[in-house]
């Protein structure tokens, strides 16, 4: 495992590598697939697109800020350290970028059950950066491009395919160079048509210090593609210079004494236990209230009405809504060597004079100095229903969306979109079906199906209680949930496959070993004393059935057992795990059956619900036309749908798909089946 | 318990007898117990009624799902071999858990594929009376795994294992989309009034418990939760639990449907027959004031008693009234109590004399005067109900309902208040027996479907509770698992409840500050 580690982080051992794909000019004139924009979905779907084997361009504005942490130097956390596990499985950057990068790790809600453990780390900002980059650098198959993107190239659809148009690749800003591809995954955060508030100034752009994007790709997606659109806000406090505050006023929150890796591939982070830095926790005042009330006249960007998050609220709406109390301020180390201080919660967009007035207010930070300011974002949306569950828009064949773009909030949502995005640009490019993911097997799942199917009325973020299958869906088994797939996809590389085959026999050996174990509960209750095995049970309880209960543990186990089990002990949280959750996963197993039945049902997206010969009611056919779901499941999922319904569009899929294989029968001969030899396909893709 | 018939009797008895052994008394001795699973199993496997509902000889109950065969093992005795496939068995039905016969009946075996739903399937065919299906249904429902069939669900899974053809096909969505209104019309006669709004009140009140607990698992560690969120959520899912259990074990149940023994409620003005009559639904079905003479028409609601319909009549208090409207009141009034089953007259005990003959002798002329056509108040035919106990010296209560008791000529004796519900348990024992005595067969009055269902979700709800308990302080996201399979049991009554709705919860109820 540690050579793993050593292999995996090499690369940034010691210094970046010599950047010669950094350019400014590109060697080919045509991509498979072009990915605009170089945050966390942006990087993530180049990524990935170059593993699964397309030729890749990443066009950015500055190469510079690739891999940059706009907001909160953290990543992970409840539900968002799920995903992170999630992307990893599936080879994605952040993990390994969050093990290299994180200087404070802890794993969240420890008590509260492994289901919703959030492995969460405080990451260096400078290292982050360093390490996405140089991974980025060294992809095959991968090239960046510094420049901004004018426009879409948009031209009719291949009639073959559902869609009234399809992307043939870009225009760039300057000289008015294009470069063609077949797939284009838009990334563009809150850069569309994205506007700065602070106090009263506002100007256009979706980060402090860069420049606006080009006004001709929002201009395109609506009206040319004819895309709703939609506006959303965020916002993000003000930097603190580390001197300035008085930390011994703050309560002082340390990491976890062994840090945990987010990703499968390390046993141990690159900082050291001992390496780690701590957060600080401390409250506001009343002065804190004061100040924002006073200075709600000055603030235009909180009296605009386009939606925010009722999480990560500003520190305006925090104590507008909730007046009265005190409300958290974490200070937050922003890098190992790094000068300032991240005040979670102090997210502001009043005038800079007052943004100090307001820290002041706070005893820690009563002679604080700002470095950077607060300040909020307005930037464009596209309502997601109007994508697939692949994320590709609807009505343009080979337009890909992911991130902020599609009203989601957080780095690992984005990551998380930009990574399928990725997977299915590479996918569309080279003529293969599109892949998905299930609400019923991963978060990735619930994030894309809650966001295609339902679409978003405020930034969406991810919360173990979207998912329905939480007691299956836990970080611990990401890899096998997971990496099989993303191998059959062609977007896991080797080293990975490997060792998850190793992990998944070793698994499967202990937990034979375990289920061979059995005694009689008198047996156990004479080897384990104190173990509150039920007088009353008869028949044999294997090992498997003891881990279930609360006081044991494998350790245990494996002292009584030392020569069948001290060969698993690399797996005993695992194994603990697995055998409490079991139960409860194999309870919801037929649920999960049901819907992912119903989800392998498409419906065509060309559908025209109003004419469709089904009886259905016109409030029905109304809700159908404005979603648009891509499958029974999602229809089902639909607010307003009646069970008669879906058994009559159930019956029309099915009365469809008869004709088709009625037809492909008489075709038969000359061509195979598309998604019948899709795995052999995949599995022969270069890795 | 209450005497009804050997059946129901024994399948009260049985259904509460598995609640007390499901469901843990309310304290966390579970909570650290055995790590397996207890049998709140939500596993797919539906039952239902498929014969027609009304009257019948022969009811056909179908069973479908991979725990058909546990239907098998534990209610026909077939413990160790499964019968021959698709041959006809003539067997005792017993209850899963009392062991007690609840109907001799033919008992088919259609193992999947080979059945209507492709999938493993059990039919019993037994008697058609009200109180055998009710009882073969609800013991269906307290075996781990089973759970009453959606509108359509039978066909649903026909269907999509294959088993339809396309004209069966075709009326599919109009079959579903009419047992859907049926339901849905039963169920909101059903939940309008006092049993709805109890079932709304507990859905209210368990989102809200599932949403602290969602927002202690989602925000708390670094975010504004307060600690005492738990300690709140602890205590109503206790009384959750508990008002649950006592909901079931409550022989009072909703309004029936239909016709069955008619009921009048009838004696003189103000003296709280309106009050009886909504106590006894459960719902304001009358107009309740101190003014007398407030009820004017007769007010009709059908009830199920103990198993049994009734339905119920409540009238204008007789008195010689100048109004004309009252006047019609009135003789509509008569009219009835000289129609009725059985007449409840009520008395409001604080005119009684304070000595028991007197008493007697005065409730023995009252009885005269509301009972006019009647020769003499046959056995049986009515019930003497002592309203406003709760107005009465303690000592005078005792007094009245010890020394009416053997008073000869008079019918059985009630004490009860409607303001305070004293008495009124007793009260409905003897209401139940008398019904149950009226009703020489059984066969009259309609199932209890729907409180069928709503009975095995509510258990459901309440086994999923426990849950809760059992990992409260050892996992918090297994027993947070329980309390969102409560909320699914809950809301087949009341409705679905989905992921946004426990995130506005959270939002409105907690400042998130990440």
């Amino acid at each position: 495992m540690s050579r793993m580690l050593t292999r995996k982080l090499l690369p940034v051992r010691n210094i970046l590598p010599p950047v010669t794909k950094r350019t400014s000019h590109v060697h080919r004139q045509r991509y498979d697939v072009i990915v605009v924009g170089g945050g966390h979905a942006g990087t993530e779907a180049a990524a990935a697109a170059a593993r699964v084997g397309a030729e890749t361009l990443l066009v950015t504005q500055k190469t510079h800020t690739i891999g940059a942490l706009s907001c909160n130097p953290s990543l992970g956390g409840v539900g968002k350290g799920h995903l992170v596990r999630e992307i990893d499985a599936l080879d994605g950057l952040c993990g390994r970028a969050g093990d290299w990068a994180g200087i404070h790790f802890s794993i969240l809600n420890r008590r509260k059950g492994p289901a919703v453990w959030g492995p969460r780390a405080q990451l260096d900002r400078q290292r982050y950066r360093e390490f996405i980059q140089a991974e980025l650098l060294s992809t095959p198959r991968l090239e960046v491009l510094e420049g901004s993107v004018e426009e879409l190239l948009v031209t009719d659809p291949n009639p073959e395919e559902p869609g009234r148009h399809r992307v043939t690749g870009i225009r760039l800003a300057n000289g008015s160079r294009s470069i063609s591809a077949s797939s284009v995954v838009l990334t563009t955060g809150t850069f569309l048509s994205g506007s700065l508030f602070v106090g009263h100034t506002v100007s256009p752009g979706g980060r402090i210090g860069d420049a606006p994007s080009s006004s001709g790709l929002s201009q395109t997606l609506r009206e040319r593609l004819g895309l709703r659109v939609g506006r959303l806000r965020t916002g993000t406090p003000p930097r603190v210079l580390k001197d300035s505050v008085d930390l011994s006023l703050a309560k002082l929150h340390p990491p976890d004494s062994h840090p945990t890796p987010f990703s499968f591939m390390n046993t141990r982070t690159r900082c050291k236990p001992e390496e780690q830095l701590p957060c600080y926790l401390t409250y506001t005042t009343p002065g804190v209230e004061r100040v924002v009330r006073e200075s709600l006249h000055l603030n235009c960007h909180i009296q605009q009405d386009a939606k925010g998050p009722r999480y990560c609220p500003s520190i305006e709406s925090r104590v507008l809504r909730f007046p009265g109390r005190r409300h958290q301020v974490w200070l937050e180390p922003e890098g190992m060597t790094s000068d300032l201080l991240y005040p979670q919660g102090l997210s502001m967009t009043m005038p800079p004079d007052v943004q100090l007035r307001l820290i002041r207010e706070i005893p820690a930070m009563h002679r604080a100095e700002i470095h950077t300011p607060g300040y909020g974002v307005q930037y464009d949306y596209v309502c997601p229903t109007q994508l697939s569950p692949a994320l590709q828009v609807k009505n343009t064949q080979g337009l890909f969306l992911a991130g902020q773009i599609n009203g989601t909030t957080g780095y690992e949502e984005a990551a998380a979109q930009g990574l399928w995005a990725g997977v299915n640009a590479a996918r569309w490019a080279r003529s293969l079906p599109p892949a998905v993911l299930s609400r019923t097997e991963s978060y990735i799942g619930v994030l894309i199906d809650d966001l295609v199917s339902r679409g978003v009325n405020e930034p969406y973020r991810m919360f173990t209680s979207r998912a329905e299958f939480r007691t299956s869906l836990r970080p611990d088994n990401a890899d096998l949930r997971l990496t099989l797939k993303g191998s059959l996809l062609g977007c896991v590389s080797s080293a990975r496959r490997d060792e998850f085959l190793r992990v998944k026999l070793r698994l499967q050996d202990a937990e034979a070993a375990l289920r061979a174990l059995t005694l009689s509960p008198a047996g156990w209750r004479k080897m384990m004393p104190g173990i509150s095995v039920s007088e009353s049970k008869n028949g044999s309880l294997s090992g498997m059935d003891l881990l279930q209960y609360k006081d044991v543990s494998f350790e245990m186990l494996a002292s009584l057992f030392p020569e069948q089990l001290s060969p698993h002990m690399e797996f005993s949280e695992r194994l603990k795990i697995e055998a409490v959750y079991k139960p409860h996963c194999d309870l919801s197993k037929r649920e999960v059956e049901r819907i992912q039945k119903e989800e392998n049902m498409s419906l065509p997206q060309d559908l025209d619900y109003f004419s469709l010969p089904v009886s259905l009611s016109k409030e029905v056919r109304e809700i159908l036309d404005r979603f648009r779901p891509s499958t029974l499941g999602a229809a089902t999922r639909l607010e307003g749908m009646t069970p008669a319904a879906v058994v009559n569009l159930l019956n029309y899929v099915q009365i469809a798909e008869r004709k088709e294989r009625m037809m492909n029968r008489s075709n038969a001969g000359h061509q195979e089946g598309r998604g019948d030899d899709l795995c052999a396909r995949n599995a022969s893709l270069p890795q | 318990m209450l005497p009804v018939s050997a059946v129901c009797g024994g399948i009260y008895r049985a259904a509460i007898r598995t609640l007390r052994t499901r469901n843990p008394p309310l304290c966390r001795r579970l909570s650290s117990g055995d790590g397996v699973l207890a049998g709140l199993a939500d596993a797919d496997t539906i039952f239902a009624l498929s014969s027609g509902h009304g009257r019948c000889g022969v009811a056909v109950v179908r069973i479908s799902g991979p725990a058909a065969t546990t239907a098998l093992r534990c209610m026909v005795g077939l413990r160790k071999h499964l019968p021959p496939p698709r041959t006809a068995l003539l067997r005792s039905i017993t209850d899963p858990h009392s062991k007690e016969v609840l109907d001799r009946g033919l008992v088919l075996w259609f193992p999947a594929p080979h059945s209507f739903t492709g999938e493993d399937s059990v039919e019993f065919h037994i008697h058609g009376g009200p109180a055998v299906i009710t009882a073969v249904l609800q013991a269906l429902g307290s075996v781990p795994g089973m759970r009453p069939a959606e509108a359509g669900e039978f066909t649903r899974r026909a269907f999509h294992a294959g088993k339809l053809d396309l004209t069966e096909v075709e009326g599919l969505g109009d079959l579903i989309h009419a047992e859907t209104e049926a339901q849905r019309r039963q169920a909101l006669r059903q939940m309008s009034g006092d049993l709805g709004r109890l079932y709304q009140d507990w859905s209210h009140r368990l989102k809200r418990c599932l949403a602290h607990v969602e927002a202690f698992i989602d925000f708390s560690e670094d975010e504004l939760i307060e600690d005492g969120v738990l300690d709140r959520v602890d205590i109503s899912v206790c009384d959750l639990q508990a008002e649950i259990n006592q909901h079931l074990k409550d022989e009072r149940r909703g309004e029936r449907l239909r016709s069955g023994v008619h009921v009048v409620i009838a004696g003189a003005t103000n003296a709280g027959k309106s009050s009886l009559l909504n106590t006894l639904c459960q719902r304001p079905a009358a107009i309740v004031s101190p003014i007398a003479g407030t009820t004017r028409d007769v007010v009709e609601t059908a009830l199920d008693i103990g198993g049994f319909p009734v339905l119920l009549s409540d009238t204008a208090g007789l008195r010689d009234s100048p109004d004309l409207v009252e006047q019609e009141g009135v003789r509509r009034a008569r009219e009835r109590v000289q129609q009725a089953d059985l007449t409840l007259v009520v008395v409001d005990s604080t005119i009684l004399p304070s000595e028991v003959q007197r008493a007697a002798a005065v409730l023995l002329k009252h009885l005269e005067s509301v009972l006019t056509s009647q020769e003499q108040p046959e056995a049986g035919r009515c019930l003497l109900v002592l309203n406003k106990t709760d107005l009465l010296p303690e000592a005078q209560r005792e007094q009245l309902s010890l020394g009416l008791r053997g008073t000869s000529g008079l019918p059985p004796v009630c004490l009860i208040s409607c303001q305070t519900s004293e008495g009124l348990k007793d009260f409905l024992t003897v209401l139940q027996s008398t019904v149950q005595t009226m009703c020489a067969d059984p066969l009259s009055g309609a199932p209890t479907l729907t409180q069928a269902r709503h009975r095995a979700h509510l258990q459901q709800c309440a086994a999923a509770l426990a849950q809760y308990w059992r990992y409260r302080d050892s996992d918090l996201a297994l027993a947070a698992e329980g309390v969102r399979l409560a909320l699914t049991g809950l809301g087949r009554i009341t409705g679905r409840v989905g992921a946004e709705e426990i995130l506005d919860i959270i939002f409105k109820d907690f400042c998130i500050g990440k």
